[in-house]
């Protein structure tokens, strides 16, 4: 009699359970599961600088990845697995990713997956990946971090943005098209230093831009993330005949050079452009402390640069109606709806048909490795989300190609278009009462492959 | 010196004996012993030939990055804990030799067992250089003086050397082989870094024991009375500077042979107030300062910290919702680290070798030593 009770109590509660657990809406398509993971943990191994000068972008991508794994386990997770996330900051400096990395892939079993996203961390855990045979995710990397030094070898870890130097080279392709916008294009390069900042500048980038009759000066400038007055710096550039400055940098680093332009009275005669996380929120809400002289606009205003996946501006999409709704319902701010904030989303999702491919494939959670996550990266083809699709051609590749231009713009007061003067613009209230500005994308061209600018890349001249 | 004293009927019959590193049988065995011991470590690993989980994979790495600091600071206890001349430019000179092993390896093809010991001796050379200073000034003076090789050396490698070093951008570094035996993974390279940090420990306290060790102290000691006594200070000084850059420099080298991979943003200025603080909380002027300062420095930023963060981030939004967890980890590490170095300054200003020197002696005069 207990027993028998027992078992309807277990059965009623089964099937609480399974009527409580949402369903996930008919856009995102996952494969199908033929192993119930019921009871299991998926993990996502993540450090970074959350807390340095990357935080900007780091802490809205925790917020996402928090997010995304809170809805898709409510919706079953990864075949019933939960996914968790384990994060460890490292502050920036390259001592604490060494030890980071080492706690990390001295876990047993190693992780089958790390989640990272500074270039220099990149770099430096390379051949220590490959030797743990463990694979990595990044958002975008640099030639050596992807290649190495040769460029020809492929590694573990893998971008789910373009390289930074094949943005580099989809920004020369805009330009060099355009002729009527950007006339006798000279670019200068002004960055952060380092692997990350430099990702964008070398020989290959230099011809390429050149086929597009785009003309780099040969001496880029380079100021620290910590810098206040970079005129110099900027000076060094128009002097020697740049009239577009382009910029790997992020947060602080655009909006520094955008008001130094400003500061400096050039703000109409040298255009501004950089990668894909110049044109992020942090970006936008930085570069209102300075405004434009005339229009009153901030001085980020006409920023063009890499946008290799949707924005949150394209709210037709589902999948960004989805994280949109899920933001709202988070109550994230303002701050936290940027790149990487989406890019979490991404990444979980990512996660999810990852894991479902191997598993099907090993036959249980226990099987899955490095190398069996790598084989389901080389092999898969998907778009989470819809955000953007990631291919990397049967492992010939380490990062997706698919990019387009876009340019940093604000609203206008009636929500209807761009603002062209901040007397028309839309102005809401920050949480200490001053007034912003409502930063918004606008896409300047459709989405195409970028250039294979590899040492040795098909579209190296 | 303190560690002179002991027990009553144990006493040196010979010269010999008055100046050996291990003065009874039981110190020598214990000193080989725990040698043993320490190279014995991979082996019961999960990564070990045998496969045994025995001892935690992170020990390997964490032990072999200490060693390595330990090298560093070491040198920078032959500069001011033995000769009293204060150095600001440590990180600069490990620069060196990290990137000038990388450059003898990979433009010159040279072996890693060569790259060693060239790159040491140029960072030695280099530092030799930077010491030069030393003749006219001391103290703050003397500070400002090696501050500058912390601006100098990292803007060469930057700019001017950029076609070798790769500017601000990683590098990658060969792997050691030895006889066709890759040293790529972390326990193999633990074997080459732990013998070498053991003889390079052995070699600085060995040092005290030789004349030129015996002018160092007496430099630091009293400079003025030294030179009265016709010990040539300018030359000691200068020697000085040569040992701790060319401890430097093996250390410079292991680093960048054991990461495979090297970068400027590893010696900077941060990095060489680092190596000083770590003297000061190991203890100044001690051969086994370097060893407590380096292991308490790197435990508590790369292993304490990270491991109690979960643990802040769970009580910070009830004690103090107004702080950003994200941001905790930011705070702590500086706050602890800037709070032991003054906690030690006021408590214990020569350093845990200083306190582990005590509790020594203690222990041998038991049950007759004084305890405070």
């Amino acid at each position: 009699m207990r027993k028998g009770l027992l078992l309807l109590l277990v059965l009623i509660v089964g099937v609480l359970s399974v009527s409580a657990q949402e369903e996930l809406p008919d856009f995102i398509q996952h494969s199908e599961c033929s192993v119930d993971l019921t009871g299991e943990t998926v993990t996502v191994y993540h450090f970074g600088d959350i807390s340095g000068s990357y935080a900007f972008i780091t802490q809205p991508l925790l917020a996402g990845l928090t997010d995304a794994a809170a809805y898709f386990n409510a919706r079953g997770g990864v075949c019933g697995a939960t996914i968790a996330s384990d994060n460890r900051d490292t502050g920036g400096d390259l001592a604490q990713t060494q030890a980071a990395y080492d706690a990390y892939s001295s876990l047993d079993p190693k992780p089958d997956l790390i989640l990272l996203y500074a270039s220099g961390d990149a770099e430096l855990l390379r051949d220590q990946l490959a030797e743990d045979e463990i694979p990595a995710l990044i958002s975008a990397g640099s030639v050596p971090g992807l290649y190495g030094e040769d460029g020809a070898s492929p590694g573990w870890i893998y971008a789910t943005n373009p390289l930074y130097a094949d943005q580099f080279g989809s920004f020369c392709r805009y330009i060099g098209a355009n002729p009527d916008m950007y006339p006798s294009p000279t670019v200068g390069y002004i960055s952060w230093p380092g692997a990350f900042g430099e990702a964008a500048f070398n020989e290959q980038t230099i011809s390429y831009c050149a086929a597009q009759g785009v003309t780099v000066l040969p001496t880029p400038e380079y100021f620290l993330p910590s810098a206040t007055d970079i005129s110099g710096n900027v000076l060094n550039l128009t002097d020697a005949g740049a009239n577009i400055l382009y910029t790997n940098s992020l947060a602080s680093g655009p909006a520094l050079v955008a008001a130094t332009l400003v500061q400096l009275g050039m703000q109409d005669t040298v255009r501004l452009a950089g990668v894909n996380w110049a044109l992020d929120t942090s970006v936008a809400l930085l570069g209102q402390r300075t405004q434009r002289e005339g229009d009153g606009l901030p001085s980020v205003n006409g920023l063009i640069g890499s946008l290799p996946f949707l924005w949150w501006s394209e709210t037709d999409q589902p999948g960004i109606a989805l994280i949109t709704e899920q933001a709202d319902a988070n109550e994230r701010p303002i701050t936290a709806r940027n790149i990487a904030y989406l890019l979490g989303w991404a990444v979980v999702d990512t996660y999810i048909e990852m894991y479902i491919q191997t598993v099907n494939r090993v036959g249980s959670l226990d099987a899955v490795n490095g190398a069996e996550i790598q084989a389901t990266l080389d092999a898969m083809v998907y778009t989470p989300l819809g955000l953007y699709t990631q291919d990397y051609a049967s492992g010939a590749i380490r990062a997706t190609s698919g990019n387009r231009m876009a340019m940093i713009a604000y609203l206008n007061a009636d929500g209807t278009g761009l603002a062209t003067s901040a007397a028309d613009a839309m102005l809401v209230p920050g949480a200490d009462g001053a007034q912003f500005f409502v930063p918004i994308l606008v896409p300047l061209e459709e989405f195409s492959a970028a250039p294979d600018l590899r040492p040795g890349g098909a579209d190296v001249p | 010196m303190s560690a002179n004293i002991r027990p009553s009927g144990v006493f040196d019959v010979k010269y010999a004996q008055d100046i050996s590193l291990n003065r009874t049988t039981s110190d020598r065995w214990i000193a080989n012993g725990l040698f043993v011991l320490l190279l014995l470590i991979p082996l019961f690993t999960i990564e070990g030939p045998f496969g045994i989980n025995l001892i935690p994979q992170l020990w390997i790495g964490t032990i072999v990055r200490i060693s390595i600091f330990v090298i560093a600071v070491q040198g920078l206890n032959i500069l001011i804990g033995y000769t009293g001349q204060i150095s600001l430019g440590h990180a600069a000179f490990m620069a060196v030799g990290a990137y000038s092993s990388a450059i003898f390896a990979r433009e010159f093809g040279m072996s890693f067992w060569v790259a060693l010991p060239l790159s040491a001796i140029f960072t030695g050379i280099v530092g030799l250089i930077f010491g030069l200073p030393s003749l006219r000034v001391k103290g703050f003076y003397l500070a400002m003086a090696t501050l500058a090789a912390q601006f100098i050396i990292p803007w060469l490698l930057r700019y001017p050397l950029e076609g070798l070093t790769n500017g601000s951008r990683p590098i990658e570094v060969p792997i050691p082989e030895l006889f066709g035996i890759s040293f790529a993974h972390e326990n193999a390279m633990y074997y080459i870094v732990i013998p070498l940090t053991v003889f390079m420990m052995l070699a600085a306290r060995n040092i005290l024991r030789t004349r030129i060790g015996r002018a160092f102290i007496s430099v630091r000691d009293n400079d003025l009375a030294a030179e009265l006594l016709g010990i040539n200070v300018f030359s000691y000084k200068l020697q000085a500077f040569f040992l701790s850059s060319l401890y430097a420099g093996v250390a410079g080298c292991l680093l960048a042979f054991e990461a495979n991979s090297l970068t400027l943003d590893s010696f900077l200025l941060d990095r060489s107030i680092e190596t000083l603080a770590m003297l000061v909380i190991g203890g100044a002027g001690f051969p086994l300062g370097p060893l407590f300062g380096v292991a308490f420095v790197n435990l508590l930023s790369q292993n304490i910290i990270p491991a109690v963060i979960p643990w802040f981030n769970s009580i910070i939004p009830t004690l103090f919702p107004f702080i950003n967890t994200v941001n905790v980890f930011a705070a702590l590490n500086p706050l602890l680290f800037g709070g032991s170095l003054m906690l030690f300054l006021i408590a214990a200003p020569r350093g845990i070798a200083h306190r582990w020197e005590i509790f020594k002696i203690s222990w041998k005069l038991r049950p007759f030593s004084q305890t405070r």
